[in-house]
């Protein structure tokens, strides 16, 4: 043993940093081409196309949702500026704004929870080791029911029309594609965890889902959890205000 | 001192790792979880990222006309009441403020069902386009959660017999459709709760009341 250990200090510094630079350099190697085999495997033309258009559409999406929120923003500005009767502009704007953040297009920071979802670390041939849009769902419902006031799903703000549904391993949420691990985030009550934690339908879904599967599901409180407004549309095609109702201000 | 050529040497395999380091790196950080999905998968997903877009490009377009009224409005030093009064009535019917009309469904609810299954139900319904939802004349917004087991489910403050009515507008064929298809979710709850029917009917008009849940933020503070 100490003739090795000998021989390694006898030997020029550099040559010691060369083999330590391609140790590196193998083990580099051998993780590209381990992580590339399945993908040149299932890796055809076709795929890599629909692969580009599909990064390509979401791109455009992520531009028009930042294009909404900065055209909302100028609306709300220029609203502000209306040159009617004082007391009536002001009694409407105080009205629009309360219907935008009773609406989730206003984001919100406060008390909260941030927890984040994630597939089995190992997930077998099994489709019940990844997480699926019934158990975001889940989630999503025991918050509401344990006081939580605001929820985003990977910062997809979940609104009044948000439906959460599976596509391939992943979800969508108002449309959008979201990929795991799922952050959800949750603004509410400061025991707004007591809450959920002693609800028997989230001890159960910990009991009967989580575990068994070994899903990962882990959780934070803080003190400032953030939920971004909404940046989808809210044109209504069908439903339209009932005329019975009693007059706006 | 190290020789030249070996000096040379260390710079190149350096410079590979250097390479190598950041080709890593940048191949894992590239979009995880569509490089998962199967060409069928991928086509779905482009199906709805495309109809979303194409929504939210009816949005922008909208608002800029907005914007463009608006601008027009204050230069030429006239009121826009009426245009605000009329986004108002807009935004306070989408979010569930005010009551409202159109055409839809009315679902029919006969025998027991859990709370998660009607919730199945609901996420269907706003997945198929529901603009508003009400079950049991309790209007569905953010937060509202149908709960409890077989027998004993509540939403809100109201608990639910075992025979109610979930109303829901929007396209009648489109909601029809969406829930009553072979294997949809009306097909999947009736193979869970077998003494339980579901039946849905379109209609022309339907009403749905207004919230009277409390939507203003008790925790969070908004960033206006």
């Amino acid at each position: 043993m100490t003739v090795i250990v000998d021989r390694i200090r006898a030997l020029p510094s550099w040559q010691v940093t060369l083999t330590g630079a391609l140790f590196v350099l193998g083990f580099l190697i051998a993780a590209q081409l381990a992580a590339e085999g399945p993908r040149i495997r299932y890796t055809s033309q076709e795929r890599t196309t629909l692969t580009e258009t599909a990064l390509g559409l979401q791109q455009q999406q992520d531009a028009l949702a930042a294009r909404i929120l900065e055209l909302r923003a100028s609306i709300v500005e220029l609203e502000g500026e209306e040159p009617g009767s004082e007391a009536q502009v002001r009694e409407l704007n105080a009205a629009l704004e309360q219907a935008r953040i009773a609406g989730g297009l206003v984001q919100l920071s406060g008390p909260g929870i941030v927890f984040r979802l994630e597939d089995a670390e190992h997930p077998g041939a099994d489709r019940d080791s990844l997480v699926t849009a019934r158990d975001i769902r889940t989630l999503v419902d025991e918050l509401w029911l344990a006081g939580a006031e605001a929820i985003s799903i990977n910062g997809e703000r979940l609104t009044t029309g948000t439906a959460v549904l599976d596509i391939g391993n992943a979800i969508l949420a108002n449309s959008a594609y979201l990929a795991p691990p799922y952050e959800v985030n949750a603004i509410g009550p400061d025991d707004l965890y007591e809450r959920l934690s002693s609800a028997a339908p989230f001890v159960e879904f910990v009991q009967n889902r989580i575990e068994p599967y070994a899903l990962r599901l882990s959780f934070a409180e803080l003190d400032s959890v953030t939920v971004p407004a909404y940046a989808g549309t809210i044109r209504s095609r069908y439903a339209r205000p009932d005329p019975s109702a009693s007059p706006l201000p | 001192m190290i020789s030249r050529r070996r000096r040379w040497s260390i710079t190149l395999v350096t410079a590979i790792l250097g390479i190598l380091v950041v080709a890593q790196l940048r191949s894992q950080a590239a979009n995880p979880g569509l490089s998962n999905l199967t060409a069928q998968e991928l086509t779905l997903v482009i199906a709805n990222v495309s109809t979303r877009n194409e929504s939210l490009r009816a949005e922008v377009a909208a608002l800029e006309r907005r914007v463009t009224s608006l601008t027009d409005a204050h230069d030429r030093g006239e009121s826009a009441l009426d245009e605000l009064r009329s986004d108002l009535a807009a935004l306070q019917a989408w979010a569930g403020l005010t009551p409202v009309v159109g055409p839809g469904v009315s679902i029919r609810v006969t025998g027991r069902i859990s709370g998660d299954g009607v919730e199945d139900l609901l996420n269907e319904l706003r997945n198929a386009g529901a603009e508003a939802i009400a079950v049991a004349d309790v209007r569905v917004v953010p937060g509202t959660v149908v709960f409890g087991d077989p027998g004993g489910l509540s939403v809100e403050n109201t608990s639910l017999t075992d025979g109610f009515e979930i109303r829901a507008i929007g396209s009648p064929q489109i909601l029809t459709g969406t829930l009553t298809r072979a294997g949809g979710v009306i097909a999947q709850l009736a193979a869970t709760y077998e003494n339980t029917t579901i039946t849905v009917t379109p209609l022309d008009t339907i009403s749905i009341p207004a919230t009277e849940r409390s939507l203003v933020p008790g925790h969070g503070t908004p960033s206006l």
